[in-house]
């Protein structure tokens, strides 16, 4: 973890000085809309294989389950390994992955025996592996920071508090924990939620908060660290860096996620749309399939500090279920769902902030609704970040379902309107070719009576002979309507392509 | 070798008298019958000997414990008896959408009415509805399938209901305390009023189905059938779809957001094992519903410690689990055992020469 945490600062230290580094890192938005980048694009495109699988409400269960993980990873941590607790620690990992693992196992067991249907299965397996989790919270691990809240909302506003430090010069490199003394951040905030504070709360602004805990700003951290660190002397200008441990964390499993489909990209679609061609080719899709669990566990862990566990799903479901309904292309939707994923969050946050799109301001909203409505709401809009980034999610897929330009709503009911059109044209053409030079033509071609013969509205007949007119299909003279040259042409070329009826219609004999 | 000798062996046993107890249960045309109804009467019994055993393991009844326990009981069998239904049509994960999706009508009707039972019920339920109306529509006019469309419906909803939320919570209103047991469900937190509402509410539904026992049987196995006869199958699914939002919005505050899904559908699924009996299925769902809603809250009451939702969930897992090993005809045992009994027909008989 601190490799590649290394790595991710020497990178960034190519263009930015370390104050520089800090500022950016120090800055909640900032360290915000990168963790949740990087969730929604490893979700995003697990995601899109996930959706084509139909294992959709699968992620819901392991985001779920891999409570169960945490939990038990960190009984045997505290309990066996007597180690402190810590969220972003292996253990955890492998926790996670195996309970996704189990979950998984136990639902195929169940469906296996025949007794339980599928969508059964998944609702008994995960209830109850979520249960024990609870029970066992409840039972044995009571101090330990899980309570229901962070299951179900996380805190990615809080992300940039979490960090592990990377000293460039004169210093140690320190590792802001939750429960060191020296620098009591995201916890101590936490504190404050569970006494009724909201770190959401307008008077909860990030310094505000950690009144009790210290203000967060790099100067003071490095002042801290060096006071409690004797190998560091303030005076020796110590350059310290500080990155978020979610980042390092959520930065390895996007790799890993982008490693695992570029490398088996063509066994994964052979896999995903046609599963028994690819076991004959000797791909073994079950592997496959037990290798995406894992990663889709590990990238709900990875997210569960910062989004919770519930609002996780989202990630995974809404911005691939958009991109399937703008294309039919696998790489397109690979490429699609990711972007919306990190659009989303990124104007999510703003959304949380009261920033709707950049077109609306939320409070002018709320004004508005307490001026209009005579309401009593506050004025200040200041939301959960995750909720209002699944908001946008949903906001986008809306939008795409209504205006898709294949698929969407309004596309749909252009297209289906425009083969309604079509389809009377040609039925009245072919009224017209059927009786025209016949003996009934003054009856049947009276461009007054048309509609009974074919038992339209009148309204609907003169839209129609409006339109062919138009076209010059047809003429009208003398209240008699009669096929042009062209009307005729289009009426054999679509009895000989469509219908099939060239040698019949050629002759015009057929007519009684 | 294997299928050959088992329809053998089959062929053999329908010409043959059955001649153990096991084989007479396992003969078609018993089962089905009464017989089933004496299983399903000993099971009542044996879920009504729970409150003497406990009672003799030192679980005091008091007032608080008995208006507990009958909440959770009751709650019990109406979602055993409603979520009977979604297992049987398929919809069991809608179970998880819907409960997920009453927490935004939950927060509304908190923030217009307070903590008041009736309020937050009907603001639950007329979310679940909508979620249910979109999740139908975004099936109906796009290409996305069931479980994904809800999977959106569930994160959305539940997202608004958490923006919602913070939003109460920086309101600091004392009584917001009240909401998180909604969500999370507290057994624990059940008053008598709120037991002889779920009462009222459960009778009037278990009366519904009664009174549309023949069309909701018809719908659940044969939904283009019921159509083709005329039935107002529209109407009649916005009722089966109205009883499990309700069984789900009742179910609430006993199992929480998350775990609802599994009190919902485990009796069930624990039913369907034993029986292929549609009024039976639902009368032992009831049983089974009830002893686990009932001894769930009952344990919990014991120590603070215990969460009853999760309580409730593990007793409603476990007997699922025993019933798909020991039902007649479908356990694992039987199966094993018929299975046993076959190989030793066909070795000792010495019918089969190939």
């Amino acid at each position: 973890m601190s490799l590649i945490e290394q790595v991710i600062i020497r990178l960034l230290n190519l263009f930015l000085s370390y104050e520089q580094i800090n500022t950016l890192f120090n800055d909640p938005r900032t360290v915000a809309v990168i963790i949740g980048g990087l969730i929604a694009l490893s979700s995003a495109v697990l995601g899109s294989f996930l959706l084509l699988r139909g294992l959709a409400l699968t992620t819901d269960a392991i985001s779920h389950t891999v409570l169960l993980g945490i939990v038990v990873a960190f009984l045997v941590m505290v309990g066996l390994l007597g180690m402190e607790a810590d969220l972003s620690s292996p253990l955890l990992i492998i926790g996670a992955a195996g309970a996704g693992v189990l979950t998984v196992l136990l639902t195929e067991l169940i469906e296996r025996s025949g007794l339980v249907k599928e969508d059964a299965a998944l609702g008994l397996a995960f209830p109850f592996l979520f249960a024990i989790a609870i029970l066992l919270i409840a039972r044995f691990a009571d101090n330990v920071h899980l309570d229901q809240d962070s299951v179900m909302v996380g805190e990615i506003g809080m992300a940039s508090a979490n960090a592990n430090s990377y000293c460039f010069a004169n210093c140690d490199p320190i590792t802001i924990t939750p429960d060191d003394p020296r620098a009591k951040i995201t916890r101590e905030c936490v504190n404050c939620l569970s006494e009724g504070i909201s770190p959401r709360h307008p008077n909860a602004i990030f310094e505000a908060v950690c009144a009790n805990c210290g203000t967060y700003t790099a100067g003071q951290i490095i002042a801290q660290a060096s006071r409690g660190n004797p190998l560091v002397a303030p005076e020796d200008n110590p350059q310290l860096v500080f990155i978020p441990k979610s980042l390092g964390v959520m930065s390895l499993l996007m790799l890993i996620t982008l490693a695992f489909v570029g490398l088996v990209y063509k066994e994964l679609k052979l896999a995903t749309f046609d599963a028994d061609l690819a076991k004959a080719f000797g791909f073994r899709p079950a592997l496959l399939h037990y290798l995406l669990m894992v990663l889709t566990s590990l990238v709900a862990v990875g997210a569960f500090d910062a989004v919770g566990s519930i609002l996780v799903v989202a990630f995974f479901i809404i911005p691939p279920a958009t991109a399937y309904l703008l294309t039919n292309r696998l790489w397109l939707m690979l490429a699609l769902s990711p972007l919306i994923g990190v659009i989303s969050v990124f104007t999510g946050y703003e959304f949380a902030k009261g920033n709707f799109l950049g077109l609306i301001d939320m409070s002018a909203v709320m004004r508005w609704l307490n001026s209009t409505f005579g309401l009593n709401l506050h004025t200040t809009w200041d939301s959960s970040i995750s909720a209002s980034i699944v908001l946008m999610m949903f906001f986008f897929l809306l939008m795409t379902w209504l205006f898709s330009p294949k698929f969407g709503v309004v596309a749909l009911m252009i297209q289906r309107r425009n083969q309604q059109r079509q389809f009377a044209e040609q039925v009245v053409l072919e009224h017209i070719y059927h009786h025209q030079h016949t003996e009934a033509e003054s009856t049947e071609l009276c461009a007054a009576t048309l509609h009974e013969h074919l038992k339209w509205s009148k309204r609907r007949m003169m839209w129609c002979i409006a339109r062919l007119r138009a076209l010059h299909y047809i003429t009208l003279q003398a209240g008699q309507v009669a096929l042009t040259e062209r009307g005729e042409q289009r009426v054999r070329q679509f009895n000989r392509d469509v219908l099939g009826l060239s040698i019949i219609s050629d002759t015009t004999t057929i007519v009684t | 070798m294997g299928v050959l000798g088992r329809r053998i062996k089959s062929a053999e046993t329908q010409r043959s008298q059955p001649h153990t107890w096991a084989q007479s249960l396992a003969s078609r045309h018993d089962m089905g019958g009464f017989s089933i109804w004496y299983i399903i009467i000993g099971i009542g019994v044996l879920a009504l000997l729970f409150i003497p055993m406990s009672m003799l393991l030192g679980v005091r009844y008091d007032y608080t414990l008995i208006v507990v326990a009958l909440g959770g009981t009751l709650l019990g069998i109406l979602n055993g008896v409603l979520g009977s239904f979604a297992v049987l049509r398929r919809q069991s994960l809608l179970g998880d959408a819907l409960s997920h999706a009453a927490l935004p009508g939950v927060c509304v009707a908190f923030l217009f009415f307070g903590r008041d039972m009736g309020a937050l019920l009907i603001g639950a339920g007329i979310s679940s509805l909508l979620g249910v109306w979109f999740i139908r529509i975004l099936t109906q006019t796009t290409r996305l399938k069931q479980d994904v469309a809800m999977g959106i419906i569930l994160t959305s909803w539940f997202a608004l209901g958490v923006a919602l939320l913070t939003y109460i919570q920086s309101l600091q209103t004392a009584s917001q305390a009240g909401l998180d047991h909604f969500i999370f469900g507290q057994a624990a937190a059940i008053r008598l009023g709120d037991v002889v509402l779920v009462a009222m509410v459960g009778g009037v539904c278990l009366m519904v189905v009664i009174a549309f026992w023949k069309e909701l049987k018809l719908m659940t196995f044969d939904l283009e059938f019921a159509q083709a006869n005329g039935y107002p199958v529209r109407f009649l699914d916005a009722i089966l779809s109205l009883l499990v939002v309700i069984a789900i919005v009742l179910g609430l505050q006993l199992a929480g957001v998350i775990l609802m899904v599994g009190l919902l559908i485990a009796p069930g699924v624990a039913a369907r094992q034993w029986t292929r009996n549609m009024a039976q299925m639902l009368t032992l769902a009831g049983i089974f519903g009830g002893f686990a809603g009932g001894a769930g809250a009952v344990i919990s009451g014991l120590d603070k410690n215990l969460p009853t939702g999760a309580l409730i969930i593990v007793v409603a897992v476990i007997i699922v689990f025993v019933s798909i090993c020991v039902a007649p005809e479908r356990g694992f045992i039987w199966t094993w055992r018929k299975r046993q009994a076959d190989a030793k027909h066909i070795n000792g008989g010495g019918h089969v020469a190939d």
